[in-house]
């Protein structure tokens, strides 16, 4: 497998008034392509700004972030949010479509790429609908397909789920996971939920705080143990996983 | 005594309950809107009653009778309505300009936030300040017409509507900027997508509190500056004490400042859907 992404002892400081917060100073890792990695830490030790980082909304201060490709191109990142932030006065279409807009790329491929993946995933009926008459679960999918419709190499997911319900978050996650391995894309999750981490990641990266750096690397392997991912939470497997994450996190808060 | 109820359309189809609910707001409707125009007629008619009986000096404050009479006067040889023309034809222009300016300088304000930071106390000392003291200023230098009242009726809603419009800009939710940026869209982009649609409905509501603001400037432009227009014939007729005249003029600004605000609300709504 292919490297994707690579983080070179990058470090992040956020300046202000009353002083430097250096969020990290050292930070390593690497994400290879095709794979499904989950970030879990503590809030507020650096998650999002890894995320922006890596998006180029912010520069490090020192260290590199490499991000390769197949061909020449460079590659392209896709940035789903917390919240949907669908536009009210479009419709499901037009909001669909956004990026393809903004990007000047309403060519008949794309949009024909954008109708498929609304007929693929079962949204199709949704289109001529404001977003004020969708479920919150239903809303953040299509925050995916926005995403998708611009095809990127990389996705980067910020706590997609965190504004959902119990219940939804259930569904939605595992929707978005079917998604996102149907369409063969590489994904770098963030998120403070150990559980979502595990049902949907094939690698966890467990981050320790003030500087953040990476604590640990889990790999999660239900399909080596023969286990199908729409039926991990059930599974033992699931639980030590869950433990031994805890346990990790339960350290890290005695340490400081 | 037994209040006879309203009838519902298509009462059929609804449940007891329902129709009672129906019933009783539709009588209250009635109520209310009878009431005004029993409010009104009787106010009319005490006004008559008391100018007949002179209780009061019809000289001054007139009479509906009489001010119906001048009404249609004025309205046969077209005198009115020219100058009707004239009030709105200024206030149509006052405000069309006070939204277009507006709408330029927020945006730069917002494009360029160190220029709106710089400009912002400049814009909020003009804005406290009662603006038509400016009115005599205003005509020294630029002596009396048009393009004098014009700038009055601007000056009077300008710099709110600058500042409301820039403070409506920089509530956007920072959030949705940042999904332009990673959709790849730059800052005008941002603008035409996120900022300027978000705001719409602030900047409509912003948009009916200015025509009305630009009709006051006219009016005051018109009083010192005027030789046409209703605030020009308030101030004539109050000079010749033709009182007859000036309540007419009134009355008819009131109607002016009335079908401009529900033209606003028709825009409004179409906007809406
Ligand atoms: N714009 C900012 N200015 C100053 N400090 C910030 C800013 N954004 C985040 N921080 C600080 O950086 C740290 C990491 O923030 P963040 O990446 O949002 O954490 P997480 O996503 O893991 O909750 C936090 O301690 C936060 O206080
Ligand atoms: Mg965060």
């Amino acid at each position: 497998m292919s490297v994707i992404l690579k983080l070179d002892q990058v470090a992040y400081s956020y300046y202000s008034d009353t002083g430097e917060v250096s969020v990290m100073d050292n930070m390593d890792f690497t994400i290879e392509k095709g794979s499904f990695t989950a970030i879990v830490g503590p809030s507020g030790c650096g998650k999002s700004t890894i995320l922006s980082l890596i998006a180029g909304l912010l520069s490090p201060t020192a260290g590199f972030i490499t991000l390769y490709s197949d061909d020449f191109a460079a590659p392209k990142i896709g940035y789903m949010l917390q919240h949907d932030h669908l536009l009210e006065w479009r419709d499901i279409y037009h909001n669909v479509i956004l990026g393809l807009e903004i990007q000047h790329k309403l060519t008949p491929q794309y949009l024909t790429f954008a109708n498929e993946l609304l007929e693929k995933y079962n949204l199709a009926h949704t289109k001529n609908l404001l977003p004020s008459e969708l479920s919150g679960g239903m809303r953040q999918r299509i925050a995916l397909i926005r995403t998708l419709t611009l095809k990127p190499d990389l996705l980067l997911l910020d706590e997609p789920f965190s504004a959902l319900d119990y219940q939804t978050r259930l569904l939605v996650s595992k929707d978005v996971h079917h998604i996102i391995k149907s369409e063969n894309k590489t994904a770098l999750l963030v998120t403070h939920d150990i559980s979502e981490a595990i049902a949907m990641a094939d690698n966890i990266l467990l981050l320790s705080k003030s500087p953040c750096h990476v604590k640990q690397c889990i790999p999660i392997e239900f399909e080596k143990h023969g286990i199908t991912r729409d039926k991990v939470r059930d599974s033992k497997l699931f639980q030590d996983y869950f433990d031994l994450i805890w346990r990790e996190l339960q350290n890290e808060n005695t340490e400081t | 005594m037994k209040i006879p109820k309203p009838k519902i359309k298509g009462a059929e189809h609804y449940s007891e309950g329902q129709l009672n609910y129906l019933q009783r707001k539709k009588l209250y409707q009635f109520g209310i809107t009878w009431g005004r125009i029993l409010f009104l007629f009787s106010f009319l008619l005490l006004w008559q009653i008391a100018a007949d009986k002179e209780w009061i000096d019809a000289f001054f404050f007139s009479s509906p009778i009489d001010i119906t009479r001048l009404f249609v006067d004025k309205l046969l040889n077209l005198e009115l309505l020219h100058h009707i023309g004239i009030t709105l034809m200024e206030s149509g222009i006052s405000f069309l300009l006070i939204i277009l300016l507006s709408l330029i300088t927020a945006s730069c304000f917002w494009y360029f936030p160190s220029v709106g930071k710089m400009f912002e106390p400049f814009l909020i000392l003009l804005n406290s300040l009662p603006k038509s003291a400016l009115a005599p200023l205003i005509i020294v230098w630029m002596g009396t017409g048009y393009p004098t009242i014009i700038l009055c009726g601007i000056s009077v809603g300008l710099f709110g509507c600058i500042l409301n419009l820039y403070q409506t800009f920089q509530q956007t939710d920072p959030e949705r900027l940042k999904l332009i940026t990673t959709l790849g869209g730059n800052k005008f982009q941002a603008f035409t997508k996120v900022v300027f649609p978000g705001s719409l409905p602030a900047f409509i509501s912003i948009s009916k509190v200015n025509i009305g603001l630009a009709l006051v400037g006219v009016i005051i432009g018109e009083f010192l500056a005027g030789k046409q227009g209703l605030g020009y014939l308030i101030i004539y007729g109050s000079q010749v004490y033709q009182l007859n005249l000036v309540i007419l003029s009134i009355l008819i600004l009131c109607a002016i400042a009335v079908l401009l605000y529900g033209i606003m609300n028709i825009i409004e709504k179409r906007l809406k859907c």
